[in-house]
């Protein structure tokens, strides 16, 4: 079912979290709504489930207007980040609580809820009490709750953040298999941009409370309207070196060194200041666009190495390299950077 | 023992010393009164022995031979040293001469026979008013004399003549003793208490009542103060909580207000023509229904502050759950809040009873346990028996058993609520998931 917000405004008291926003999840999409922490995600998922009411703003599921429905009425599928499980009930009850509190018949709640355990593959902890289950077990069974009365929609609030490294994996696979596979519409909160990236078919990148940019996980990762969105995707994170317009070219605050612009973009007036975005793929040593400096830091994450080069200007790019490249700490290199995929920023932070 | 232990023990000391003195004293006294028959007319010190009207009837009663009780009440009248002496004094050594070398160590029944033989005698006084007199100063007698000892009694008495089997002996000791003897006859006098079993079955029912209505009105406060606004919810705390705080007395005086023949009630009333009365001691009923009312509102409050906080350490996000999940109010509270109150409740209903099962004051301070005794709970039996008694005999011993049975009943159940609670498991595990 298709969900479109807005003109959306929240507050609590005297501060306003979010302000007139707007957007639209296109029906059977997965979204994620990622953003650094206190953003307004939780609010506005809140908002779509209606346990907290809209200060401003209209909120449409399909072509029904929910803004006055009362949250028991919505049929929204919610995991929270804690789960929220009932710990008095065991597992079984847990997930058949949304069908029970609508009086369905015994025979028929139970047969939808062997299915849905089957779905998720917990069918052997039914009688389990939540306190006896595993964090993964546990998020299975919040997801089977959410999902037993064929929810219109299903709304994820952070729900691997407490989930091993392994676990996530493995989570963020499932989940996504069982969205495909129930055709639901979902909205995946999350801080994590590689959960948002590997699971979802749309990020709305949200800051203080607004949507700074809505597009695919590919799109907003080469093409990211602002270098706060470029900062937040890519692991390990993007560079930038600080800088202003000289002779049509970019040069680096504090030094002598100019690099050519990218091409096909609108350089500002000469003296303006601007950023460039380097990410870790684009500085490599056999590029040509060379910049010298000194190895400042390495870490070895297995397959690859990851190295900060601190330039004559104190501006620090990073690389990552395949393994066994072997540069040692405090090493003078000259490596390049992939001129075109050199990422701009003008004054205001907006790509240019 | 190791030296931290020690320590512990040491850093304890006070804690064991406020326990024995407020706890343990106070029980092994009970338990000591409890087997003697102290009462006001026996005093807490120690008694004497008086042969009066009173411990002649007692004695009679306890089935001495009436011939026995009869020449212990009777005055006679001896002629020996000390009688001589007063004599002399009195009429002369010539007078006291002649009855000490004629008649020393005669024994007479009465008076009467006295005055005769000291007619016979040649220095008698002449006027027959001195011979009466004279007689007196010979009259002996163990009655109204106080001995602090049984062997002085036993003394006088055998002194004046009266002879007594063994057996006699020790019944007249024993039942004219003044003091408190130990004895386990309170049990046993307990259960011949006409009304003993009524007050049992009150007390049950006080119990039961009380606890139901101050559990059911605290989770009702707790539930409503919970969904309402939190400022007026708090101010609703604080009204419900005025009870506790405010002096029983003056808590319960305008109870008696409401409900007096001239009260709030009756003048209310009065406008719909009914005639004014006292409603709280009119029957029964209505006795009960304000006891149940006043104690399970003061008690009411503590299940509200109790229940309110279990209530509010349920993780918000549940009941959000609860919601999207498709549950009303009512199902939220039947379903989520109810189920997680179970602990609480359990305690409130353990705690509350054992207070109850001891706590009389609102009873003696509103209606002192009528009309009739219709709302007579067993602590109020005790407090009745041993300290407020309108006969005036106040039996402290009897008082006290009544007071054990409270104390063994209360240290049973207490066994009961620790076997239910399992306090281990308690303590160990949180019983709300976080
Ligand atoms: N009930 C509330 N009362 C007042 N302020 C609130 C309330 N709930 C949230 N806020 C504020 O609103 C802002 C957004 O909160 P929200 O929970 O939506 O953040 P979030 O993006 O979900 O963050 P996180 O990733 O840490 O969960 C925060 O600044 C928070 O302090
Ligand atoms: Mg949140």
């Amino acid at each position: 079912m298709r969900i479109s917000i807005e003109n959306f405004t929240k507050s609590f008291g005297d501060t306003t979290v979010i302000e007139d926003m707007s957007l639209e999840i296109g029906d059977g999409e997965m979204l994620a709504l990622l953003g650094p922490s206190g953003c307004g995600k939780s609010t506005t998922l809140f908002a779509i489930c209606g346990i907290h009411r809209m200060n401003a703003g209209r909120l449409m599921f399909g072509d029904a207007d929910v803004t006055e429905v009362s949250s028991q009425k919505r049929n929204v599928g919610v995991v929270f980040q804690n789960y929220a499980l009932y710990p008095h009930m065991n597992v079984y009850e847990n997930i058949a609580f949304p069908l029970k509190v609508r009086k369905e018949s015994k025979a028929e709640v139970d047969r939808k809820v062997q299915e849905i355990a089957g779905l998720v593959h917990i069918g052997e902890l039914l009688q389990r009490r939540p306190m006896q289950l595993s964090g993964g077990q546990q998020q299975r069974v919040a997801l089977a709750r959410a999902l037993i009365r064929k929810p219109d929609i299903l709304l994820l609030d952070e729900p691997l953040a407490n989930l091993d490294a392994k676990l996530r994996l493995e989570m963020r696979s499932e989940i996504r298999r069982i969205q495909l596979a129930t055709g639901i519409t979902a909205v995946l909160v999350t801080h994590d941009q590689v959960e948002a990236m590997s699971m979802c078919d749309r990020i709305a990148l949200m800051d203080k409370g607004q949507i700074v940019q809505l597009s695919t996980p590919k799109d907003m990762y080469e093409s990211p309207s602002s270098d706060f969105v470029a900062g937040f995707l890519g692991n390990p994170p993007i560079a930038f070196l600080d800088g202003t317009v000289a002779d049509g070219g970019f040069r680096l605050a504090n030094s002598q060194v100019t690099l050519p612009v990218p091409s096909g973009i609108e350089v500002p007036g000469e003296g303006a200041p601007m950023r460039f975005g380097v990410r870790p793929e684009f500085f490599q040593p056999g590029n040509p666009l060379k910049v010298p400096g000194k190895v400042s830091f390495v870490e070895t994450q297995g397959r690859e190495e990851l190295y900060d080069v601190t330039l004559e200007n104190g501006a620090v790019l990073r690389s990552i390299q395949s393994q066994n490249a072997g540069f040692k700490l405090g090493q003078e290199v000259s490596w390049g950077i992939e001129q075109d995929r050199v990422l701009a920023f003008g004054p205001d932070g907006n790509r240019l | 023992m190791r030296r931290a232990h020690l320590l512990g023990l040491g850093f304890l000391s006070p804690a064991l010393a406020i326990i024995l003195m407020l706890f343990l004293i106070p029980v092994l006294l009970t338990v000591m009164f409890s087997f003697t028959n102290m009462s006001t007319a026996t005093g807490i010190s120690g008694g004497a022995y008086e042969i009066n009207a009173a411990s002649l009837r007692k004695l009679a009663d306890a089935g001495a031979q009436e011939s026995f009780v009869e020449t212990l009440g009777k005055e006679s009248f001896v002629v020996d040293d000390a009688g001589i002496t007063a004599a002399a004094a009195a009429y002369g050594e010539q007078f006291a001469n002649e009855v000490g070398s004629q008649m020393l160590g005669e024994r007479f029944s009465s008076r009467r026979d006295l005055e005769r033989a000291f007619r016979k005698l040649k220095s008698r006084p002449r006027s027959t008013r001195d011979i009466k007199k004279a007689a007196d100063l010979f009259k002996r007698s163990v009655l109204n004399i106080r001995f602090e000892t049984a062997g002085g009694l036993v003394d006088a008495v055998t002194d004046n003549g009266i002879e007594m089997t063994p057996d006699q002996q020790e019944l007249l000791t024993k039942t004219i003793y003044t003091g408190w003897t130990w004895t386990s006859d309170n049990f046993a006098l307990m259960a011949q208490i006409p009304y003993v079993w009524r007050v049992a079955g009150n007390t049950v029912l006080y119990v039961v009542l009380t606890l139901a209505a101050s559990v059911g009105m605290g989770l009702f406060l707790a539930i409503t103060t919970f969904y309402l606004p939190s400022s007026a919810a708090s101010s609703f705390r604080a009204i419900w909580f005025l009870p506790r705080i405010l002096p029983n007395v003056i808590f319960v005086l305008m109870w008696k207000w409401l409900a007096w023949d001239t009260g709030f009630l009756s003048s209310l009333l009065a406008n719909f023509g009914v005639p004014p009365r006292n409603w709280m001691l009119d029957t029964g009923v209505n006795a009960w229904v304000f006891i149940v009312l006043i104690n399970g509102i003061v008690g009411a409050s503590l299940g509200m502050i109790l229940f309110g906080s279990a209530i509010k350490s349920i993780p918000q996000s549940m009941l959000h759950a609860s919601e999207v999940d498709g549950a009303s109010r009512w199902q939220q509270i039947r379903y989520i809040i109810l189920p997680q109150l179970r602990w609480p409740i359990m305690f409130i209903c353990a705690y509350s009873t054992l207070s109850l099962l001891t706590s009389f004051e609102y009873i003696l301070l509103s209606t002192d346990g009528g009309p009739g005794g219709a709302t007579e709970v067993w602590s109020l039996m005790a407090f009745h028996t041993a300290l407020d008694n309108y006969a005036g005999n106040l039996q402290y011993g009897l008082g006290a058993a009544m007071a054990l049975m409270l104390v063994i009943v209360g240290i049973l159940a207490s066994l009961v609520y620790l076997r239910i609670f399992n306090f281990n498991d308690l303590v160990a595990k949180p019983r709300i998931e976080q």
